[in-house]
């Protein structure tokens, strides 16, 4: 098999630095205080009620994949950020674009090192994640949906922090357009559904008639991590899906709108995985496009 | 080998290359040589796929550069003017990494590689970490990693810029090594002298426009027009000029007392002939020197920084 040369590299210059060593030791820290942190709480919760106290340790499962997950998100985007400017910065782009490399197999494997990366890390908090499993008796498969989500979140930052470097000249304002991406996703996404509601309140204040399929404005939410990271959590905490439970909430649901069909059942999460890693993907095309200097233009002959 | 079609190239406004037109055949050693700004740097992006031009072609090999980028990337060795190595990558993971951007296996790169680092003397530092090399070996290492795929087209922009005399030297020696393992090589430089030891030929090129390319002895003989002859003599000054007329194209520029110059179409041999004729007509000759410009003057000439300043080089017939 064919390994991306990039990705070899990355792995080969990596394991020499002690930087992962110091990364690692970092994220455990991180990961331990927030273990104890939590532990405290669940502790104190626990003092005065007969609920064995084990079985509430199943709350240190949301607790640690959500800092893990935190952690990825803002790690990762700095990481690949470098990947293309860091490239030009060290002049050593140019003889990677004159070699039999396409830019989208560079861009691979950029994406792929950052994976191996996060999941290197994701793969060292093992220890800590597997006391939700041994002590608090959660089922193993919800590890293996939890390394699933870290893949995609990896993947899905790293689509980010790659295609704003190859949008930038230095590695820094890549980082920072990163941020501004996710700001996109986190707040743009619920936008919609937020002016909607708003104007909806107003009219019915006034007495007017709601507009028809308003409602489906909140499937922006589909491409909203925070929302998909709260309906993966409460569907592995309590089984329920937490869309449907708010669309019950707003409604929605009698309404036969084409929101109402998303929001039942495993729908949500399935239709929202595919739309981010759609996204992803295309970021990763957009990047390669974006690095190849002879683009597929028509040349005066 | 390389053929270059009414090659433009312009940043905004400016024209960086203007209407280029060259051919480079096949076991060529060009030299590319132009002051700074020529546009050399951007010309070898355009054909190393770096950079699209504004219109015109390029062909390499019978295949349209353009079009094809992905067949023409096997062809070319580039290696740039100004170029970085990565941090913590030993000399032989080097090779390894751009080895394998070409797909070719582990054992391949290997066997290939150790022989380039044999070719460009590097062989005792493959366990070097790249990064701690000197710039004339990084150099070197730059070159061999431009042949691991074993390309027909070697392309190098100023090679030796940043190199020691002793270095240059090698890197000469290199070249034309690879030059007589059928490689086709492009190498840019500011300095003719140094390129008119290896080169078999030249462009030159100033402000965006090839001025004279070709064979050297041609591109020296387009600039400086018909060959002129200087014979000087103590006496018999009318009988040498009857003798000469008598030969083919020659034409009087001037007559001096002691000195006669001429233009002429003549060969070496029949020069040769002439020179005896006026001897064996009792001229006393005391010397003749073909007039050449050197390279520099040349140079000079063609990117219009001085006019005239011709030397005298002594031609002694052989
Ligand atoms: N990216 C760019 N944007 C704008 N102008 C450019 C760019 N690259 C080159 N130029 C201009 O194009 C002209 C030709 O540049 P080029 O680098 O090809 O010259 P060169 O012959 O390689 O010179 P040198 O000997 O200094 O390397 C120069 O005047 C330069 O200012
Ligand atoms: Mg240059």
């Amino acid at each position: 098999m064919w390994l991306n040369p990039i990705v070899k590299r990355d792995v080969r210059v990596q394991s020499r630095s002690m930087k992962i060593c110091w990364g690692v030791f970092a994220y455990e820290l991180i990961l331990s205080f927030v273990f104890f942190v939590a532990m405290m709480v669940i502790e104190q919760g626990n003092r005065y009620s007969t609920n064995n106290i084990y079985s509430a340790l199943v709350w240190l499962y949301p607790v640690l994949a959500v800092t893990q997950l935190i952690i990825l998100g803002i790690v990762v985007p700095v990481r690949t950020a470098s990947s293309i400017s860091g490239e030009k910065e060290r002049q050593t782009f140019d003889i990677m674009m004159t070699t039999g490399m396409t830019p989208f197999s560079i861009i691979l494997g950029k994406v792929m090192t950052a994976v191996v990366q996060s999941m290197f890390f994701v793969v060292a908090s093992m220890p800590v994640m597997a006391l939700c499993f041994v002590i608090g008796g959660m089922s193993i498969s919800y590890l293996f949906w939890f390394l699933g989500v870290a893949l995609l979140v990896s993947v899905f930052s790293a689509s980010i922090g790659i295609l704003c470097s190859s949008l930038c000249k230095r590695s820094i304002s890549a980082v920072i357009m990163s941020y501004v991406f996710y700001i996109v996703f986190f707040v743009g996404t619920a936008a919609p559904f937020f002016i909607y509601a708003i104007v909806e309140a107003r009219r019915s204040y006034q007495g007017m008639a709601p507009y028809n399929h308003g409602e489906n404005t909140a499937l922006f939410f589909l491409l909203n991590p925070a929302v998909y990271l709260i309906e993966f959590f409460v569907k592995v905490m309590s089984g329920e899906s937490f869309v449907s439970i708010f669309s019950n909430l707003t409604g929605t649901v009698q309404k036969k709108e084409l929101i109402s069909y998303v929001a039942s059942g495993n729908w949500w999460m399935i239709i929202s995985t595919v739309l981010f890693l759609a996204v992803s993907f295309s970021f990763l095309l957009l990047a390669a496009r974006r690095i190849n200097p002879i683009k597929k233009r028509k040349v005066k002959v | 080998m390389l053929q270059i079609d009414h090659l433009y190239k312009n940043y905004g406004k400016f024209q960086a290359v203007n209407d280029l037109t060259l051919h480079i055949p096949k076991g060529d050693l060009f030299g590319f040589v132009g002051p700074n700004g020529a546009g050399k740097t951007t010309t070898i992006r355009m054909v190393c796929g770096l950079m699209l031009p504004a219109a015109g072609g390029i062909m390499i090999n019978g295949v349209n550069a353009l079009l094809h980028q992905k067949e023409i990337k096997k062809q070319i060795g580039y290696v740039p003017d100004f170029f970085g190595v990565y941090d913590n990558l030993k000399v032989k993971e080097y090779m390894d990494f751009y080895g394998s951007m070409y797909r070719m296996s582990s054992r391949e790169i290997e066997r290939i590689s150790d022989d380039l680092l044999e070719l460009v003397n590097l062989s005792d530092k493959k366990e070097v970490f790249v990064d701690t090399l000197s710039r004339g070996m990084k150099q070197r290492l730059c070159v061999a990693r431009a042949l691991i795929h074993n390309p027909a087209l070697l392309v190098l922009d100023e090679p030796n810029s940043g190199l020691d005399p002793r270095a240059r030297v090698e890197m000469k020696e290199l070249l034309l090594n690879l030059q007589s393992m059928g490689k086709t090589i492009v190498i840019s430089s500011h300095i003719l002298s140094e390129l008119s030891e290896m080169c078999n030929s030249i462009g030159i090129m100033d402000h965006g426009n090839l001025m004279a390319a070709g064979r050297i002895e041609e591109v020296m003989e387009g600039v400086f027009g018909s060959n002129q002859l200087i014979i000087t003599l103590d006496s018999g000054r009318e009988t040498a000029i009857r003798v000469a007329m008598e030969y083919p194209g020659v034409k009087i520029s001037s007559a001096g007392e002691q000195e006669i110059r001429l233009s002429h179409t003549m060969t070496k041999e029949e020069i040769a002939k002439m020179i005896g004729a006026m001897i064996a007509n009792d001229v006393v000759v005391t010397g003749f020197h073909k007039q050449e410009g050197n390279l520099e003057t040349l140079f000079m000439r063609v990117t219009g920084k001085e006019e005239g300043g011709q030397e005298h080089v002594a031609e002694s017939n052989r």
